[in-house]
């Protein structure tokens, strides 16, 4: 590939992140952490106003940026989904860009979660692989290091909605941009509001309101929470909110401060507030779990919602999660990025800007599947900003929202670390290993991994 | 063996089996009939409103494409492993030394290896072979997964095939391969058709290598339908459920064919 | 190729008939080696690249970054790394007890089904048809299911609790010393159809005067299971016991669905532990090391079967 020619916006925001990294590295101190979450806030609030006023004008016209207009083609996007929404939202996208694109096909191709990743990585191998691969964002490390995702950069230089997107969402790997986020992902505290109003408590703003509240709820004959447990990835991304809020970052980890988080919650499993089964939950079940009622607190993503329509026969509701000064909540969702391997990078680029980088292209996963736009124009669209239940979610990213990974993670050792702290987690709240055992264990291995 | 009559132990067994067997499809084809919001209720456990809603989502032109090619895989890979496996079952039943040893040995390494491992690699050799996104593809990869358990499994069959029939068809001056198939094959026949429903039924479901080696949109068999109802945005419980149900029939009617065959063909050709 | 070369070899075991019994036998050899010829070809088309990728992997250092590039040789290393951190002793512990379970209850279960299932009637061919179908059913339905039924508001649990044999619920899949004995039960389940389906195979194949002398001399049931019964069905049992050995060493897709190896690392055995490092930490050169540990450790069970296969062609 041709050599990068950085483009100001991601020189900016990699800036702001390295910014955000070494005062935190710095301070140790409650105080300096507390500052450094506010610079990253402050940061993705300087995108959103720099949005503002950029991109008034870029609404209405397609990004045909990319050159290479020629005639038809096909597009095929490898995706994992399968529920009923994403799939049309996928269909959609196809429909769209087919529409704006005389000639032009998308295929969308369907790729089991699990699979995605040999996959993508088995095909670069073979020199062949898909035109755009959507996939899970915290993955890009693992595709861009196997040589199965080409560099955007080229293309970002030269788009010019790019300011529009915060730092968190444009995926980078050893100073390469390899991904883009259309939307974003992350976590809330779900509530049942009838229980909730039963014990009469108000919907939790600290953690010690959550933990009283869940006590009130276990005494009237209710579960407090459900989570996930899961030894894995997927563990590791909701445990992170709440052992962040207790100070453990991964730019200076420290042993006493995951203790802390993990004796938390585990404290919750011996209160009986959360049940040892989390363990064996991944984040589908336990929210299902809430949707059949009898549970307080759910700590689940803005996607559920529309499980949460068709399913809970109650009334319900969203609140950032009570994390205090220190907590951060992971900015997650699907990266889209262009396989390396494509024959027809610049039209894959084309679909990709007509589509999820596109403001009015955004706006369709917000109503099909309720994500938040990653585009700062989009995100203040009244679509999102007059819907109760994304509010929460769209305040989480203010005040809690953190890249994920963490920058402060060797690209190698992303999927190491992630199963680490998610192994511990489980061991924690399962009872196979002490808080502070735990603690020692991922504090021990992170070292290794020079995190 | 009309001499079999149930004694209390065999009784006892049965029940244990019918419970242990069941429980888990009873629970199954309730799940399928549920709405998702009853899955997880308890009060909904054993009473809820039946919907056959999941059953007739998951009755589209998708699920009729996706036969087609489980047929095709399912169909094919048991043809292919029974041509290569029963050969080479015979011969590493009828002969001794350092080669069977040998081949044993490394069909059991074969077996041992971990299907994942072999993703990537098969990969390059379809790619390089333009096997990629062919179904014949996927018919050779499931092929090599199942012949070595085939071949371990055929063996005993042959064994216990008497010498002196083989001798009796050598000195009636049949040529080995005549022998084989008039005379050592149809007593073995009780072993081949098990294996063959078992290669078949293995095929059926096999999943790993199918959604790895088709690239094109539609061209998946039924065990990667069964996939798309798991991800990691939700689970459709009564989807997976009723289309588990659903895949599974054919495989009935498979074993009920076969089951039939093999009884009647005991009576038949039972060893003299 | 075979077909050319029958009939030549034929010819001359009909002129060895005569007399050179041991030059007869030597072309026979021959030619049933030629019955191996498909396979080998085939096998070694499709199988032996797989194994000598992963065995190079073992021995390299493979991450996603040079996966797709040249591998490095780091000989022994990635063993060594699986050892140190007693993460791989402590699945191999792991595996060793999950294989134990899986085995036998899959062998003595199978076994016992097979013979139940003998008789004619419909009850029995209901069942094993019912087995069969569960069998075939895909590792997600079928853990799925039992991570339903051996949950807190499992059946299971709804009947300890109701009966009042506990007050809370028993920690089948999320407690560290239940989670591995219920996924190898589950694993178990799940054998038991395919090894009564071959037993049972086996044991038609049992001539019926067999079954007739021995009713005869008057054996009780237990003396037919296990003079007349037992000894025929040998050769299936020696391959079913290899056959079972190795889908315990290699099982990783109930755990997978039923607890990912949680809690904690609990019921991480080494086909999970292999699948975690290749696919969850993209250590492609450990997990392949993992994995040639599991080979290796089937193989020596291999060789005692080796021996009593040799023990048992002495024999007839």
């Amino acid at each position: 590939m041709t050599p990068t020619t950085r483009s100001a916006p991601s020189l900016a925001a990699r800036a702001a992140s390295r910014a955000t990294n070494t005062s935190e590295r710095g301070s140790g101190s409650r105080n300096g952490r507390r500052r450094a979450v506010g610079l990253t806030a402050s940061a993705l609030a300087a995108a959103l106003a720099l949005a503002a006023c950029g991109g008034g004008g870029g609404d209405g016209d397609t990004g045909g940026t990319g050159g290479g207009g020629e005639g038809g083609g096909t597009v095929t996007v490898w995706h994992y989904f399968s529920d009923d929404n994403q799939v049309r939202l996928m269909d959609e996208f196809a429909a769209k860009f087919e529409g704006e694109r005389e000639g032009v096909t998308v295929e969308n191709v369907y790729v089991p979660y699990d699979e995605m990743n040999s996959k993508v990585i088995a095909a670069a191998g073979s020199q062949t692989g898909p035109d755009v691969v959507v996939f899970n964002g915290a993955e890009t490390a693992t595709l861009a290091l196997a040589g199965a995702l080409a560099p955007l950069d080229d293309y970002w230089a030269d788009y010019e909605d790019a300011g529009q997107f915060p730092d968190s969402v444009i995926h980078q790997v050893e100073d390469q941009t390899y991904a883009v986020q259309g939307y974003v992902n992350l976590l809330g505290l779900w509530y049942n509001a009838e229980i909730l109003a039963e014990i009469g408590v108000e919907p939790p703003t600290t953690i010690e309101e959550l933990e009283d509240a869940m006590a009130a709820a276990t005494d009237a004959g209710y579960s407090g929470i459900t989570l996930c447990g899961l030894p894995q990835g997927q563990g590791e991304w909701q445990a992170y909110p709440w052992l962040s809020a207790e100070g453990f970052t991964y730019d200076a980890p420290d042993a006493a401060a995951l203790e802390a988080g993990l004796a938390r919650v585990r404290g919750w499993v011996e209160s009986g507030w959360l049940s040892q089964q989390a363990v064996t939950w991944d984040q589908t079940v336990p929210f299902q779990e809430f949707a059949a009622g009898g549970v307080a607190f759910a700590e689940n993503g803005n996607w559920q919602m529309g499980t949460a329509e068709s399913d809970a026969r109650f009334e319900y509701g969203v609140v950032p999660l009570p994390l205090g000064a220190d907590g951060q909540v992971y900015l997650g969702g699907e990266g889209q990025g262009i396989g390396a391997y494509s024959q027809n990078p610049d039209l894959a680029w084309e679909y990709l800007t007509a589509t999820y980088l596109d403001a009015e292209g955004q706006l369709l996963p917000v109503e099909i599947v309720g994500s938040i736009p990653s585009r700062s124009d989009a995100a203040q669209d009244e679509m999102v900003t007059g819907n109760e239940l994304l509010q929460p979610f769209a305040e989480t990213i203010e005040t809690y929202g953190a890249n994920y990974p963490s920058p402060a993670i060797p690209p190698e050792s992303v999927g190491d670390v992630q199963l680490t702290v998610g192994q511990a987690w489980s061991a924690a709240l399962g009872g196979q290993q002490s808080p502070a055992d735990a603690a020692q264990n991922v504090v021990g291995q992170l070292e290794r991994l020079g995190g | 063996m009309n001499h079999a009559k149930a004694g209390p132990v065999t009784s006892t067994v049965k029940v244990l089996l019918t419970f242990m067997y069941g429980v888990p499809i009873l629970w199954i084809v309730l799940t399928s009939l549920k709405s998702s919001r009853d899955v997880f209720s308890s009060r909904t456990s054993l009473l809820f409103r039946p919907e056959i809603t999941a059953y007739v989502d998951a009755l589209d032109g998708a699920l009729a494409d996706a036969l087609v090619q489980s047929v095709l895989i399912a169909t094919g890979t048991t043809a292919l492993v029974l041509f290569i496996a029963i050969p080479a079952a015979y011969g590493l039943a009828r002969t001794r030394g350092w080669i069977t040893t040998l081949g044993l040995g490394l069909l059991i390494v074969l077996q041992m290896m971990p299907q994942t491992a072999t993703v990537i690699p098969l990969f390059q050799i379809f790619g390089d072979w333009r096997l990629l996104d062919h179904t014949i593809g996927v018919i050779i990869a499931d092929t090599a997964l199942l012949t070595p358990f085939a071949t371990l499994l055929l063996r005993p069959f042959f064994r216990a095939v008497p010498r002196e029939l083989e001798e009796a068809g050598a000195i009636d001056g049949a040529t080995i391969l005549r022998t084989f198939w008039s005379v050592v094959l149809p007593v073995a026949r009780n072993g081949a058709f098990t294996v063959g429903t078992l290669v078949f039924l293995l095929a059926w479901g096999e999943f790993l290598y199918a959604v790895n080696f088709f690239l094109s949109p539609g061209s998946y068999p039924l065990s990667a339908l069964l996939a798309q109802q798991v991800s990691a945005f939700g689970i459709d419980w009564p989807g997976l459920m009723a289309l588990a149900v659903l895949t599974s029939i054919p495989i009935l009617l498979v074993f009920t064919a076969t089951y039939r065959l093999l009884r009647d063909g005991l009576t038949v050709g039972a060893v003299k | 190729m075979t077909s050319q070369l029958a009939p030549t070899a034929a010819q001359s075991a009909r002129a060895a008939t005569g007399g050179r019994r041991r030059g007869r036998g030597v072309s026979q050899r021959r030619v049933r080696l030629l019955f191996l010829a498909p396979a080998a070809l085939f096998l070694l088309l499709f199988s032996l690249f797989p194994l000598l990728q992963l065995l190079r992997m073992s021995v390299s250092a493979v991450t996603a970054r040079t996966l797709n590039a040249e591998w490095l040789f780091t000989g022994l290393e990635n063993f060594r790394r699986s050892f140190d951190g007693g993460e791989g002793t402590d699945a191999l512990l792991r595996t060793g007890i999950f294989v134990l379970v899986v085995t036998t209850l899959g062998m003595l279960l199978g076994l016992a089904a097979a013979i139940a299932l003998r008789t004619r009637g419909r009850w029995s061919a209901a069942l094993l048809a019912l087995m069969v179908f569960v069998w075939a059913l895909p590792p997600v339905v079928n853990g799925s299911v039992w991570k339903f039924l051996l949950g807190d508001r499992g059946l299971f649990n709804m009947i300890v609790l109701e009966l009042g044999l506990r007050d809370s619920p028993m920690p089948f899949l999320y407690s560290q010393y239940w989670a591995l004995m219920s996924v190898a039960f589950v694993n178990s389940f799940a054998v038991i159809p395919f090894n009564a389906l071959v037993f049972r195979a086996a044991l038609m194949n049992i001539p019926p005067e067999t079954f007739e002398a021995a009713a005869l001399d008057g054996v009780n049931k237990w003396q037919e299971v296990r003079h007349v019964m037992l000894p025929s069905v040998r050769p299936t049992t020696l391959v079913l016991l290899v056959l079972t050995l190795v889908y315990g060493f290699r099982s990783f897709d109930f755990i997978y669905v039923m607890t990912y190896g949680g809690p904690g690392t609990a019921t991480n055995t080494l086909p999970f532990l292999g699948y975690l490092q290749a696919f969850a930490r993209y250590d492609f050169g450990l997990g392949a090391a993992t994995s040639v540990v599991t080979v290796l450790g089937v193989l020596i069970l291999a060789a005692v079967y080796a021996r009593s296969i040799r023990r048992e062609e002495a024999e007839s």
